[in-house]
C-alpha cells in the first residue's frame, strides 16, 4: 500500500509514515477507491472501500483489515 | 466551408437533457457562427432517437446519426462520430447529459493555438448543492433541477450556471483530475490515439473517459491545457456514476479493475498542472 500511494502521488515512500492521514499527503476519496479496486484484482481479496474512509491510514486499514475482513 | 471545430456528442436515452445540451453549443449561445462549428450527434440506440426537426431553431450545423453498431459501452459511438467529423479541432461529448458555459467553444478554439500538440481538458461540474452522487440521495431529482435552471433563467446568462452548481474536481481547477467530459484534441492527436478504446465495453464506457484522457495527455510531445472560466455542467440522468454513492463507488472500483487487467497499471488521475487558459481574461499561465 506505501509503495502504491508513494507512486501515485509521487512521493519517496522513505518520507512516508504508515500512521498518517491519507489526506495528510492529498491522497483523495477517487484515489482511494481505485485503490480499493487495485487491492481486489491484485490480490483477490474483497474490499470495502468504506474502510478506507473509516480507517484513514495505513495502520489502521491494515489492523481493519486484518481482523475482520473477508478473504476470498 | 471547413468547420473550426467539430463537436461529438454521445446520445443515450436523453429526451429530456439533450436538447439543453444542444442548445448550450448552438452558434448563438457560443457566440460563434453557425458554419464555423460542426455538431454530431450519436445516438447509441435510444428506444426514441433524438428528432433532428425539433433542432431546427437552433440555427446550428448538426447532424443525428444512429450507431450502428450500439453496445452498453458509448465507445463504438464516439469512434463513429470522430470518423465523421470535419474539423482540425475536435471536442468529444461522452454524456449528451452535459451543458456548456456560453464561452466554451471558443475558449477551446483559442487554446489550441497555444500549441502544436495540446490536449485541451475542460473542467466538469454537476447541476445542484453537491455533486450528483449526493444530492440524489437527499432527493435532489429532475423536477428540482428543472426548478433550478428556471432559477436563473437559462439559457438567458449562461455563466450563471455556475452560481447552482458543483465542480467535480475537489482540488480546484488545477487539482487531480479524473476525466474531462468534454475534451478537445486536433484531429491529428485524435488519429494517434485511435479513438476511445472499445476494450471498455462495459456499461457507460467504464473508466474509458480517464483510460483516453490519461493516453491523450501522455502522447509524445502533448501540451494538457485546462480551460478555466467555462465548464460543463451534468444534468441528472440516472447516470451509472451519478445516480447515488453506492453505484459512484462501484463505477470507479470496478474500473479500476477493468483498467489494471486492459492497462497492466492502476490508473491514476492526471495531476499534472499543465498549462491553464482563462477565458474570461485570456491569461495563460504556461
Amino acid at each position: 500500500m506505501v509503495n502504491y500511494i508513494c507512486g501515485v502521488l509521487g512521493l519517496d515512500a522513505a518520507t512516508f509514515s504508515a500512521s498518517d492521514r491519507f489526506d495528510v499527503y492529498g491522497l483523495d476519496s477517487v484515489e482511494v477507491v481505485i485503490m480499493a479496486g487495485v487491492m481486489e484484482e491484485e490480490f483477490q481479496v474483497v474490499v470495502d472501500p468504506n474502510q478506507f474512509f473509516d480507517a484513514p491510514s495505513v495502520d489502521e486499514f491494515v489492523a481493519t483489515f486484518t481482523s475482520g475482513t473477508a478473504v476470498s | 466551408m471547413t468547420p473550426l471545430v467539430s463537436l461529438v456528442v454521445i446520445s443515450y436515452e436523453m429526451k429530456r437533457e439533450l436538447p439543453r445540451t444542444l442548445l448550450s453549443l448552438s452558434p448563438r449561445y457560443q457566440n460563434c457562427a453557425a458554419d464555423e462549428c460542426e455538431i454530431i450527434v450519436v445516438d447509441n440506440n435510444s428506444r426514441e432517437p433524438p428528432d433532428a426537426a425539433a433542432l431546427a431553431g437552433l440555427n446550428a450545423n448538426v447532424q443525428i446519426l444512429a450507431c450502428s453498431k450500439p453496445s452498453p459501452s458509448p465507445v463504438r459511438a464516439i469512434n463513429k462520430g470522430l470518423a465523421h467529423a470535419h474539423a482540425r479541432l475536435i471536442g468529444v461529448w461522452i454524456d449528451g447529459a452535459r451543458m456548456a458555459s456560453p464561452g466554451l467553444v471558443n475558449a477551446c478554439v483559442a487554446a489550441s493555438r497555444l500549441h502544436a500538440r495540446p490536449v485541451i481538458a475542460t473542467l466538469n461540474y454537476q447541476l445542484g448543492p453537491n455533486v450528483q452522487r449526493i444530492s440524489c440521495e437527499q432527493g435532489y431529482d429532475q423536477a428540482t433541477e428543472d426548478a433550478l435552471l428556471a432559477s436563473i433563467e437559462w439559457p438567458k446568462d449562461g455563466y450563471r450556471l455556475f452560481e447552482i452548481s458543483t465542480p467535480e474536481i475537489k482540488g480546484g481547477p488545477t487539482g487531480a483530475m479524473l476525466e474531462s467530459n468534454a475534451l478537445f484534441l486536433p484531429r491529428a492527436l485524435w488519429d494517434e490515439l485511435g479513438g476511445y478504446d472499445e476494450q471498455f465495453s462495459e456499461p457507460g464506457g467504464s473508466v474509458v473517459n480517464p483510460d483516453t484522457l490519461v493516453r491523450a495527455v501522455g502522447l509524445p510531445g502533448a501540451q494538457l491545457i485546462r480551460i478555466l472560466g467555462e465548464g460543463t455542467f451534468h444534468q441528472v440522468h440516472g447516470g451509472l456514476s451519478t445516480s447515488s454513492q453506492k453505484s459512484a463507488i462501484n463505477v470507479v472500483m470496478e474500473g479500476a479493475r477493468t483498467y489494471l487487467r486492459l492497462r497492466g497499471k492502476p490508473l491514476m488521475q492526471v495531476r499534472q498542472r499543465g498549462w491553464t487558459y482563462n477565458s474570461r481574461t485570456g491569461e495563460v499561465v504556461r
